[in-house]
């Protein structure tokens, strides 16, 4: 039996085509705190709320072209809520003066069988990880802070140790495709925290 | 010679002091020498023959040591402080005249290069402080901007400041930016006097968030030409005199209102456009109308005045400045920022991290499979204009329950109505406890007690005796209940009453169903008879038709009754016999209860 076909063609979801805006940066151990009272102020004034998830790359390896990739992530706070299913495309290549990273992007909520799914589907796991930190939001946008720790023994997550001394720092919001004011609002928001954190777009296709 | 120097010798006065001891030597000296030659003989005779020649002398030296001896003992002595001290002895001041003037002028001296150096610190601290006083009445631009900065939020863009006066961050999803700036002002002079309300800082506000603005609820009954909608500006308080004066936190306070009232009526607005109802609500410039009850009229508008145009036109309504339900504008304040402290519960935080925000039950949506009929009971049903006219007919439901329960109260005064509201409401149901009673009988006949529960649309009666029932909005509904419970009263008065008195109830009927029908409710009768059982009243009350009550005599005191052959005996004449109505009105007693009460006293033989 031949290997099933991968798609080339862009995946969409539903019938909105949601697209995510994405600016990263990340922050040293030392530096954390201070980064957390500016984001504690700027953004809206809620409890800091604090996460702890679990994300498994899962790849499709077809026979042409690049593999497939989904991400599936579960929170380790909150056993009983789903698994987030992802698909990230490919960064759009619009104009350069657009300063957010651009990509198409599917969420999907799926139930507590989705890695044995994912398995009889074809997928096999690349990687995994924990990322523990916390989340703030202003308006529609969202900010990330996160540490990522290595698994060092598959499937559990009790064993892990820090990838680096520093927190990744990711600003992203969800709109539909083609509204440009959203990633104007993004660059104004990144400026408020640029001695402690720049935050602009990385390309991941160069990272690899 | 030798004699010479003896007499010479003699002659010394130790005595003396040393200030004449010049001229005393040298008087003596000369005296001696004229002196001697007369007195050569008599100093021949004065000699003592025994005596050398020096011997004075001598004395007078041991005298003089004598005296230096004591001199040292004294002093020895002194010093030891044990049995002798010294006192001074005040000065002659004629004796240091001289000194004095010396020490006064130097003294003058060392106080005035004092009195100077004291002078020089005086003026420098004078100097600052004024210049502290100047600086703090002026109210430097940094400590306002310290004061501004601790209540508003500010950021610097270029060297602009900028600030948000919004309620974004605070939960609101409205598009407008809410941005302020900052101005320092620096057109002070400072040679005239700085008026008392300058301030430095002043801040320059959106220009459609000028002025102020509130939101007018009302209820009206229903204005026959749709064409006269549209035109509410009304405003319940002057506006400012001079507002480009104003201190910059009433004015950002004034225009955060003005912001939250816009969005409170683009919100209603949008969704008495969006919600399709069985009556449709009409959206006319800054007014929303809706009709709650058929004949009334509910108005919503956004009334905001510039502060420009002192003149408005002449508003034919303003003679009602109570028709505005601060109660619901109050009301839709405090929904609005509900609806914003939902956006911001940390029920839409997304678990993992990765998911877009929502709330965490529809995230189930998906791996739980819900269907439409879920998801639905998940999501918000009612908005804010369901919510504000639910609360809007309730309020009115509510006047208009207690407007009637007191015109009826007012107008009938046998039975009195009684009622007691509940304290404690919710926004959609009130209750009312209502009691029927008769003056001066209120523990006997206390068996109309009703609890009607106001509610949106309906009234819900529940009877003492167990009965439930649903009035609908109609005020005529309610006012032919009471009158009907009124009167069923007076029958169950006469019930309670013939208990107390002794007398027999024979019949009691609620609902009769003989005679002239009511048009309102039913009538009721009760029959009674007396202790003997010679005497029986019956009363048939009925809402409209009024009281009718009977009395029944023994045959033997009806006089119309024919004699017959037939009754032989004369214990059939204890029977009783015919009816006589009795003129109910001339009867004496101030209320129902109390002419029953004398008319079965009445009745009733005195043993």
């Amino acid at each position: 039996m031949e290997a099933p076909p991968v798609t080339v063609m862009p995946v969409t979801g539903g019938t909105i085509n949601m697209m995510e805006y994405l600016l990263q940066g990340s922050v040293l151990d030392q530096s954390m705190e201070s980064l957390l009272h500016r984001l504690r102020g700027l953004c809206d004034n809620m409890e800091p709320e604090s996460f702890a998830d679990h994300e498994l790359v899962y790849l499709l390896k077809g026979q042409q072209g690049n593999p497939f990739m989904l991400r599936a992530r579960r929170s380790l706070l909150h056993p009983t809520a789903p698994w987030h299913l992802r698909y990230l495309g490919q960064p759009e290549v619009g104009d350069k003066s657009r300063h957010a990273l651009v990509r198409n992007c599917v969420d999907v909520a799926a139930s507590h069988s989705l890695p044995e799914f994912l398995n009889e589907m074809g997928f096999r796991m690349d990687h995994e990880f924990v990322a523990k930190g916390q989340v703030f939001r202003k308006g529609a946008m969202k900010v990330v802070v996160s540490k990522l720790l290595r698994v060092l023994a598959t499937g559990n997550t009790e064993n892990t140790e820090p990838l680096s001394l520093s927190y990744l720092v990711e600003l992203s919001v969800l709109a539909p495709a083609g509204q440009d004011n959203v990633s104007e609002d993004m660059r104004s928001f990144a400026e408020q925290l640029k001695p402690l954190v720049h935050l602009e777009k990385i390309d991941p296709k160069r990272l690899m | 010679m030798s004699q010479n120097l003896a007499k010479l010798a003699q002659r010394i006065d130790f005595d003396q002091s040393s200030d004449s001891e010049q001229d005393g030597p040298e008087r003596e000296s000369r005296e001696p020498w004229s002196k001697p030659e007369p007195e050569e003989d008599e100093g021949a005779v004065k000699f003592q023959p025994s005596l050398w020649p020096w011997d004075s002398v001598r004395n007078n030296l041991r005298g003089a040591l004598t005296e230096m001896c004591v001199l040292h003992d004294v002093l020895s002595v002194l010093k030891e402080k044990k049995y002798m001290a010294l006192d001074p002895v005040s000065q002659d001041p004629s004796v240091t005249k001289t000194p004095q003037v010396f020490q006064l002028i130097s003294k003058k001296k060392s106080l005035a290069t004092a009195a100077q150096l004291l002078l020089k610190g005086a003026e420098k601290l004078n100097k600052s402080l004024a210049e502290n006083q100047e600086q703090r009445r002026q109210r430097d631009f940094n400590s306002e901007l310290l004061r501004l900065r601790s209540q508003w939020k500010l950021r610097k863009v270029g060297d602009k400041i900028l600030g948000d006066l919004s309620y974004r961050s605070a939960g609101s999803l409205f598009p407008h930016h809410g941005t302020f700036e900052v101005i320092k002002n620096t057109d002070l002079d400072l040679d005239k006097k700085v008026p008392d309300d300058y301030c430095p800082l002043s801040v320059q506000i959106p220009s459609d968030l000028e002025g102020s603005a509130y939101i007018k609820v009302s209820i009206q009954k229903q204005s026959p030409d749709i064409g006269d909608l549209g035109t509410v500006s009304l405003f319940r308080r002057q506006p400012k005199a001079k507002p480009a004066s104003q201190t910059w936190h009433v004015k950002l306070e004034a225009a955060q209102n003005v912001l939250l009232c816009k969005e409170i009526f683009a919100q209603l607005s949008r969704e008495a456009v969006q919600i399709k109802s069985q009556i449709p609500h009409i959206v006319v410039k800054n007014q929303i109308i809706s009709q709650p009850f058929p004949g009334l009229q509910l108005s919503i508008s956004l009334c905001h005045s510039t502060g420009e145009k002192r003149s408005q036109r002449a508003s034919p309504e303003k003679s009602k400045p109570d028709d505005h339900l601060y109660v619901l504008e109050h009301n839709l304040h405090q929904l609005i920022r509900e609806f914003h402290k939902q956006t911001l519960s940390s029920v839409v935080m997304p678990h993992p991290a990765s998911a877009p925000f929502g709330h965490k039950r529809l995230r189930l949506a998906g791996p739980m499979a819900y269907d439409k009929a879920e998801i639905s009971s998940l999501q918000q049903s009612e908005g804010l204009l369901e919510k504000i006219i639910k609360q809007a007919k309730h309020i009115f439901l509510r006047s208009r329950t207690a407007r009637t329960i007191d015109t009826l109260a007012s107008r009938i005064e046998d039975p009195q109505i009684q009622a007691h509201w509940s304290n404690i409401n919710d926004v959609y149901e009130s209750s009312v406890k209502v009691l029927i009673t008769s003056q001066g009988y209120e523990q006997i006949c206390k068996s109309i007690q009703l609890q009607l529960n106001i509610g949106v649309e309906q009234i819900r009666v529940v009877h003492r005796d167990g009965r439930v029932i649903t009035l609908s909005h109609q005020e005529q509904e309610l006012q032919d209940f009471l009158l009907s419970q009124m009167s069923q009263h007076q029958v169950h008065a006469v019930q309670q009453l013939a208990k107390v008195m002794g007398w027999h109830v024979l019949s009691f009927s609620n609902h009769v169903g003989l005679g002239p029908i009511e048009s309102i409710g039913n009538a009721s009768a009760i029959t009674v008879t007396s202790p003997n059982g010679e005497y029986t009243i019956s009363v048939r009350n009925g809402p409209e038709s009024g009281c009718k009550v009977l009395v029944q005599f023994p045959r033997s005191q009806a006089k119309e009754l024919p004699k017959s052959d037939v009754l032989q005996d004369a214990r059939w004449t204890h029977l009783r016999g015919p009816y006589k109505e009795v003129h109910w009105s001339r009867m004496e007693g101030r209320n129902f209860v109390y002419k029953m009460e004398l008319l079965m006293a009445a009745l009733t033989p005195c043993p």
